[in-house]
């Protein structure tokens, strides 16, 4: 073959393999996309229901007894600025999931998109009726470095934020944060505000902070309101009822 | 490396003992040490490589005398990634969980350097068949060694075999303790070690005597 011969050879080759991994890559991921969502989904209600407490963070549940407490026990709404519910789908306010017992609102379980160091950390951190005590935080998503910042998604450091307040003594607002360290370093006030920080992962707490600040923030109205007792029977809300009442 | 003169069984055993890909040609040290913390992810992980590393064998010998020799890396690499791509996708639509812990080493099979480097080394120069073999006897050699090094950080560092917890209670109470380091990836550069040395000394188990120069 000669030099001329060679290149076009190369040439039409890179062209064919490319063609055909193409297709084969493509296949597979447009095959492949109704089964992966559906994991993204359930995933997603597992760390819902992780979030509230409903099971624990170390359970595994089935896919059915996800589906079912999810089901059962969830129920997604939507809120604006004042804090009023309104039914989910709208995309008229903020996405919000409340855990009913029955009639009783047992907790709501805000949905938390924080920058990380190297890409975005999506979970829920869920908080009691009472508008100021953490239940639970999950981490579905998230990109931080494994074994490091990628300790948020494990059970030892969500274990932390069970019984945690985003209030303060003053009955300000002051978010949870991530302690540079243990948190029984720091001062006896600031210790039900602060979870214990990872070693070696000094910027994904600094962000998760922040990220966690700016999401509860957005939620501020709910959590004040339920503080005050006001508008706790989630069927009202539901109902729509609240809504008008506030009105 | 490519005698022509081997037996298709000693093609696949070499890969899995003599010439260890681990073990012997010390690669693929990196996702060695991460995903070995639990017995369930390296099975899984030395499964996706042994299908990665037999099929692009396979399909790099069967376009052997058809690559061009200047973009033969490059094709390589194409053949690789998009086996571990299509993998991946699998992990995710079936074992999603898994797929999950595993995150990035995934991935980063692409990069590893036994899949590339027994497509250079062997299927280049050898027929489809052998390649097959000597691609999924490294990849289960590879395997192997991932499987013997998470059961000894799962078994110390946890507690647990595949999972289930095998320590006993009276143990713990007595004062038994779980070891830390075993789940930390120093930990892995222990038991690595141990064992290549371990493997090494073993009589016949080495190709030379002396390993190195």
């Amino acid at each position: 073959m000669s030099e001329r011969a060679k290149r076009i050879h190369a040439i039409k080759f890179a062209a064919i393999i490319s063609v055909v991994c193409c297709l084969l890559i493509t296949g597979a991921s447009t095959g492949l996309k109704s089964f992966q969502q559906a994991n993204k989904t359930l995933d997603r209600q597992k760390n819902i229901l992780r979030a509230a407490g409903i099971v624990t963070l170390d359970a595994k549940p089935s896919r059915e007894q996800i589906q079912s407490l999810f089901q059962e026990k969830i129920h997604e709404v939507e809120v604006d600025a004042t804090g009023n519910f309104m039914e989910a789908g709208q995309g008229k306010g903020l996405s919000l999931y409340l855990y009913q017992e029955g009639q009783t609102l047992k907790a709501y379980v805000i949905p938390v998109e924080s920058r990380g160091l190297w890409g975005k950390i999506k979970g829920y951190m869920a908080l009691e009726a009472d508008g100021e005590t953490v239940i639970g935080f999950t981490v579905y998503s998230h990109s931080e470095t494994p074994g490091l910042g990628g300790e948020i998604e494990k059970a030892w450091f969500q274990k932390n934020f069970i019984g945690k307040k985003i209030f303060n003594d003053a009955n300000e607002f002051v978010s949870v944060s991530i302690a540079k360290g243990g948190v029984a370093a720091l001062p006896e006030a600031s210790r039900a505000n602060h979870v214990d920080g990872i070693s070696g992962a000094t910027l994904t707490g600094k962000y998760l902070t922040q990220g966690l600040r700016e999401n509860l923030e957005q939620y501020e109205a709910v959590s004040v309101r339920l503080r005050q007792g006001q508008g706790i029977k989630a069927g009202q809300m539901l109902d729509g009822k609240e809504q008008d009442k506030e009105k | 490396m490519s005698d022509g003169n081997l037996t298709l069984k000693e093609t696949f055993l070499r890969g899995i003992w003599k010439e260890n890909p681990v073990a012997y040609q010390v690669l693929g040290i990196c996702s060695a040490l991460a995903v070995t913390v639990q017995m369930k992810n390296a099975i899984v992980m030395g499964l996706a490589l042994t299908v990665v590393t037999g099929m692009s064998n396979f399909i790099i010998s069967l376009l052997r005398k058809k690559i061009p020799s200047t973009i033969r890396i490059i094709v390589e690499l194409t053949v690789i990634a998009s086996l571990v791509i299509v993998i991946d996708q699998l992990l995710q639509a079936f074992l999603y969980d898994i797929s999950k812990q595993l995150s990035v080493f995934v991935g980063l099979i692409i990069t590893n350097c036994i899949v590339l480097g027994r497509a250079e080394a062997f299927a280049l120069a050898n027929p489809p068949l052998p390649a097959l073999l000597d691609g999924l006897g490294n990849g289960l050699g590879y395997g192997l060694i991932l499987v013997a090094v998470a059961f000894v950080r799962e078994l110390l560092g946890a507690g647990k075999f595949v999972g289930i917890s095998v320590i006993p209670q009276a143990w713990m109470d007595a004062g038994y303790a779980h070891m830390g380091l075993m789940v930390l990836a120093p930990g892995a550069f222990f038991i690595i070690g141990l064992l290549v040395w371990l493997k090494n000394s073993l009589p016949g188990a080495s190709p030379e005597e002396k390993t190195g120069q």
